[in-house]
C-alpha cells in the first residue's frame, strides 16, 4: 500500500491524561488524516482492560500469530496487522513509550515469526505478513526539552523500532509541551507529510502534474 | 554512593515462572546477601495487581538504600507493567520531594542499577532500554549506579544460574563482580558490564538453535497451525 494514496490508519493513543499538547495533537493527527481521506482507527488505549503480554510466546509456538488469552491483547495484533500506517502517540516517559501505549505495543509480537535472521549485520525475527505499515511516532515532553536526554532516547528507541518492524516510511516528532494549536497542526502536518500524506487538493494536484508531465 | 543496608530487587518480567531476568536477579542478589546486605525481592506484575502490594513496593522503595531492577526486552524497551511501576515510583519520588517528605528531600537517594536481558545476541539492541532506565533514575532522584546487558537471554531459560554456571560462567562471573562494587558502595565497573557482554555462544550458532527449538516448542504444543499462518491477512 502507497501512504500517499488514502489507506487504513491505526492511532495508538497513549495518553495517561488529557494533557493539552497530547490533546492537540491527536486530534491534528486524526483531522490530518481524516482530511486526507484516511480511514482512522482511533485507539484510545486507557479505556481499554488490555491484559499484559505474559512473554509466554505462545503466540508463536501454540497459535501462530494469534494471542492465546482472549481480550483486547488479540484485537492488537489483527489491527496492527490490517492497518497502512500505524501511529504511536504518547508522553514521552523516561525516553520510552507510556505504559499505556506499550500494553497495546507489546501485542505486536504475533506479527512477527519466531526464527531469527541476520539483517544489517543484526539479528531480527522476520515479519509474519508481507504487507508493512508506514510508523508516524509522536510524543511530548516539556518545554523545553526538545532536545533533552529523553528526547534523545526517544528518537533512537524510534530508530531500533523502525529495525524489528521495517515501516517503508516514518517519521518521529518531539512536541514541546505549551505549544500553542497552530503549532502543533503545523508540526503534525509535516509530520504526515514526511510519510507521505497528503490532503485531497494536494493529490488532486499531484496527479494533475502527473498526467501534464 | 554508600555501601547499602538494604538493597530492594524488582523483577520486571511479567511470566509468572521460568522468567531468565529473575534468574538473574536473584543470583546478584543471593550474593548480595552473602555480603551482608539485607534483601527483598518484589515481582512488579504482583505489586501492580493491589493496592495494597502497591502500598508494600512504596514503602519497600522509600526503605532501600539500594535497587536493582532486572527485565526482558519487550519491544526494544521495558514491558508495560514495568514501565506502568516506574511511572508510579517516579510519581511518588515528586510527590514526597513537593510535600517536603523524606525522599528525596532529606537525602535518601537509592542507588539504582537496571539488568536487562532478551533473546537477542547483541547487547545493541538492549542499550536503549537501559537509557530508559538511566533517565528514570534521573526524574526519580536515584542514583544511577549502571547497567548490565545479557544478550542471548535464552540460553538462561529462566533456570537458577548456579544450575547452568558453567555455561553462563562470563555473565556469572559479572554478578559476582558486580555484588563485590554494589556492597563496597561503588557503581558498577566497566569489567563487569563488559563480562555480562560477552556471548555465551557464537551468533550464527545461537540463530540455528533458536530457530530449531521454536520449531520443535510448536510440534510439542502447537494447535496444527504452520509457524509462518497469517490468520490475519
Amino acid at each position: 500500500m502507497n501512504a500517499s494514496l488514502p489507506g487504513a490508519a491505526l492511532l495508538l493513543d497513549g495518553r495517561r491524561d488529557d494533557e493539552t499538547t497530547l490533546t492537540l495533537a491527536h486530534d491534528a493527527l486524526v483531522n490530518g488524516l481524516a482530511g486526507a481521506g484516511w480511514t482512522v482507527d482511533d485507539w484510545r488505549l486507557r479505556d481499554d482492560k488490555i491484559a499484559w503480554c505474559a512473554g509466554c510466546f505462545k503466540c508463536w509456538t501454540t497459535t501462530p500469530g494469534v494471542c492465546v488469552h482472549h481480550d483486547d491483547g488479540r484485537e492488537v495484533a489483527a489491527r496492527w496487522v490490517r492497518s497502512d500506517l500505524a501511529v504511536l502517540l504518547t508522553p514521552v516517559t523516561f525516553g520510552g513509550y507510556s505504559s499505556e501505549l506499550k500494553k497495546a505495543l507489546d501485542h505486536v509480537i504475533p506479527s512477527l515469526l519466531p526464527t531469527m535472521l541476520r539483517r544489517g549485520g543484526e539479528t531480527h525475527h522476520p515479519q509474519r505478513y508481507a504487507q508493512r505499515r508506514d510508523l508516524l511516532v509522536v510524543g511530548t515532553v516539556p518545554a523545553g526539552q526538545a532536545d533533552g536526554p529523553e528526547a534523545r532516547t526517544f528518537r533512537r528507541l524510534v530508530e531500533r523500532n523502525k529495525l524489528n518492524m521495517e515501516p517503508p516510511r516514518s517519521a518521529c516528532g518531539v512536541l514541546e509541551q505549551g505549544a500553542n494549536e497552530w503549532e502543533v497542526r503545523v508540526a503534525v502536518s509535516a509530520l504526515l507529510a514526511r510519510i507521505g500524506v497528503k490532503a485531497a487538493q494536494e493529490r488532486a494536484d499531484s496527479a494533475r502534474e502527473g498526467a501534464v508531465a | 554512593m554508600n555501601a547499602p543496608q538494604t538493597a530492594l530487587l524488582l523483577i520486571g518480567s511479567p511470566k509468572s515462572k521460568e522468567s531468565s531476568s529473575e534468574s538473574l536477579g536473584t543470583y546478584l542478589f543471593e550474593e548480595l546477601a552473602a555480603r551482608g546486605v539485607r534483601t527483598q525481592t518484589i515481582k512488579l506484575v504482583k505489586a501492580l495487581h493491589s493496592a495494597e502490594a502497591t502500598e508494600e513496593l512504596r514503602a519497600a522503595v522509600a526503605a532501600s538504600d539500594l535497587i536493582v531492577l532486572s527485565f526482558p526486552l519487550y519491544v526494544d524497551s521495558l514491558p508495560a507493567p514495568t514501565m506502568l511501576a516506574l511511572e508510579q515510583i517516579s510519581a511518588w519520588a515528586a510527590s514526597t520531594s513537593a510535600d517536603g517528605g523524606e525522599a528525596p528531600a532529606t537525602g535518601h537517594r537509592p542507588a539504582f542499577v537496571a539488568i536487562c536481558q532478551s533473546g537477542f545476541p547483541e547487547v545493541v539492541q538492549n542499550e536503549i532500554a537501559i537509557e530508559i532506565c538511566r533517565n528514570f533514575a534521573a526524574a526519580a532522584g536515584f542514583e544511577w549506579a549502571g547497567g548490565l546487558i545479557l544478550a542471548a537471554g535464552g540460553m538462561v531459560g529462566g533456570q537458577p544460574l548456579r544450575k547452568i554456571k558453567g555455561m553462563m560462567r562470563s555473565a556469572v562471573s559479572a554478578l559476582d563482580l558486580t555484588a563485590d562494587a554494589l556492597a563496597a558502595g561503588t557503581p558498577l565497573p566497566d569489567e563487569a558490564v563488559a563480562r555480562m557482554a560477552k556471548p555465551a555462544f557464537p551468533r550464527a550458532g545461537y540463530r540455528f538453535m533458536a530457530n530449531w527449538g521454536w520449531r520443535s516448542q510448536l510440534k510439542k504444543d502447537g494447535d496444527g497451525t504452520p509457524l509462518d499462518a497469517q490468520p490475519f491477512a
